[in-house]
């Protein structure tokens, strides 16, 4: 039987295997860290007086306090800043944006490599065909002092897309769908290997998409086979193509298989307070908005910025609605400004915030209130993960979020 | 470790992690992050919790956030362990390095035998919870590289100790 791209990865990076387990010692290839789940490893590195095992392959940013919106918060971020310069980093990348956009904006994202990241989300970067997985702060301080951690080989399920994207739907409504079949556990511990045998491929920011949630099923790894998209990508950002591209075998041992035909699909979103209580957002009745949020390392990103421009170019934000836009990163709002995205949005009424995670984790301008119901394309609508514990949030791309601030309100919209 | 006992708090499916500990509690100071536990599903819970007490869940424990103060936050609330029919990815490696046990049931149907406010006692020697109605139920023994990790009392004790853990 032959072997999947995570199987093929972790064989790599194996150091040793522990002596009567299923647990293998890997060698990681680069580490992601933020300010918020750094900052509760820092005293007990210190006080353990270790250092770092490679400066030059370590990405650090303060994305979810920036800039901070308190006074502790505003300390964290300054023990963090600290902190990260003690260590003298080659890539503390200071209010540059949301990490996990950061990570696959930099060459130390190759396919074929085995990242781990202080935070859920660096599952995202597998849409580069990376073995990428999100641990805890003292799972990231072992790995920081050692360049190593402890890994089981998970199963894959093997997911094949095939048809046609319509031209209503993106990366969301493609993840939204893996969600209603999936739920919340039946990736759990698995890595989804993603096969776009689709007509006109995904592009690469639907990929970012599709990777991002793949953690809301429970998945370890969320990686796309990578092909001429990622090629693509990667030569464009580092002026090189990437050296060798980690393939599955034909006769790879998959858990199960799915197909799932782009053609038939439909705009979907994620009511309350789950991110796989999916319906197709013109069966879900007519229900007034008080907050639409385009942002989140789920989306945020420039195909997203485009539609929302598109769809609101000449028009306003509902009176009712305050529209947040948050770019994923710096670079994005660059480009997003060059081609006139902002200007757009911005004349239409929308909101820019800096970029970082802003609300989505309930943690900066834009967080919800008792009243306020939500359409984000943000990744998670648990309860009060937005704010307040009474708030609600629909989960969506961002051509329906935008959709849902001209009008007022989501649902009954084919 | 040979035994643990405290009163079962039920909770059922995917409870994630931004119920277990809402993200306004995220915190470095102990006192804000102890008083976040559960703090959205009823803001009364964590000043009812004693010392040993016990988390049961259903399926998908911990889902969501990597926030190791989810974790935190049950251990400064002295919570002694967690029983449930199976646990996020992240959530039971954050619990394993810093040696709170999670446990999985052996029969996922046996979580239905555990009410709240019982009296139940984990036994680490035979992989069993005893309830004070007289239930015992099976629980799925510990592979021996979590168990290395809980005797060390976390994953940092076993720093520098290479392959050899």
């Amino acid at each position: 039987m032959g072997l999947t791209i995570s199987d093929k990865v972790l064989t790599v990076h194996a150091i040793d295997r522990h002596e009567s387990d299923s647990v293998l010692r890997v060698g990681i290839d680069a580490l992601l860290g933020h300010d918020a789940t750094i900052s509760l490893l820092i005293d007990r590195f210190e006080r353990l007086g270790l250092s770092i095992w490679d400066p030059k392959r370590v990405i650090f940013t303060n994305d979810h306090f920036s800039p901070p919106a308190d006074a502790e918060r505003a300390d964290i971020s300054a023990r963090f800043l600290a902190f990260s310069r003690r260590l003298r980093l080659n890539h503390l990348l200071i209010d540059k944006g949301i990490c996990h956009q950061l990570l696959v904006e930099h060459e130390l994202c190759q396919p074929g490599s085995l990242i781990v990241g202080a935070d859920s989300h660096t599952i995202m970067a597998g849409a580069l065909g990376v073995c990428a997985t999100g641990m805890g702060s003292t799972d990231i301080l072992f790995a920081l002092a050692t360049g190593t951690t402890w890994m089981r080989v998970p199963e894959t399920i093997k997911i094949t897309f095939r048809g046609l994207l319509p031209n209503a739907c993106n990366g969301r409504d493609v993840v939204l769908q893996l969600l209603s079949l999936l739920g919340e556990h039946e990736a759990r511990y698995r890595t989804l290997e993603l096969h776009d045998e689709s007509q006109s491929k995904l592009l690469q920011d639907e990929r970012f998409a599709i990777s991002n949630m793949a953690v809301e099923m429970g998945a370890k790894f969320g990686i796309f086979v990578p092909d001429e998209i990622t090629v693509e990508y990667c030569t464009k950002r580092d002026g090189v193509s990437p050296t060798a591209l980690t393939l599955p075998d034909v006769d790879a041992r998959y858990e199960r298989e799915i197909d799932v035909d782009l053609t038939t699909l439909r705009p979907l979103v994620a009511k309350p307070w789950s991110p796989a209580n999916v319906t197709p957002v013109d069966e879900l009745e007519r229900t007034p908005i008080t907050t639409a949020f385009l942002g989140s390392c789920a989306s945020g990103r420039l195909a997203d910025i485009r539609v929302a421009a598109e769809i609101m170019a000449g028009k306003k934000v509902n009176e009712r609605v305050r529209f947040v836009v948050i770019p994923a990163s710096i670079e994005v709002f660059k480009q997003a400004l060059k081609l006139g995205y902002v200007e757009v949005l911005t004349e239409a009424g929308a909101v820019f915030n800096q970029s970082s995670c802003g609300p989505c984790g309930g943690i900066d301008k834009g967080v919800l209130g008792s009243q306020d119901v939500c359409v984000s394309t943000s990744n998670r609508n648990f309860r009060g993960r937005m704010g307040h514990w009474d708030s609600a949030t629909y989960l969506a791309s961002a051509r329906t979020v935008a959709t849902a601030a001209l009008r007022g309100y989501v649902g009954e919209m084919a | 470790m040979k035994q643990l006992s405290g009163r079962a708090w039920v909770f059922g499916d995917d409870i994630n992690t931004d119920v277990i500990h809402p993200p306004q509690f995220f915190s470095l100071d102990p006192a804000i992050v102890r008083r976040g536990l559960f703090n959205g599903l009823d803001p009364e819970l964590q000043g009812r919790l004693e010392p040993g007490d016990i988390v049961v869940a259903g399926r998908n424990f911990g889902c969501g956030s990597s926030r190791e103060t989810s974790i935190q936050s049950l251990q400064l609330n002295q919570i002694g362990a967690v029983v449930a029919v199976d646990f996020a990815r992240i959530f039971f490696r954050n619990a394993t390095n810093n040696a709170l046990p999670c446990v999985n049931f052996a029969d996922p149907a046996d979580r239905k035998k555990i009410h709240a406010g019982q009296r139940i006692e984990l036994c680490f020697d035979e992989w069993t919870l005893c309830t004070d109605a007289g239930d015992r139920v099976d629980l799925d023994p510990a592979g021996s590289f979590v168990r290395s990790v809980w005797e060390a009392g976390g994953l940092l004790q076993l720093l520098g100790t290479g392959s050899s853990t």
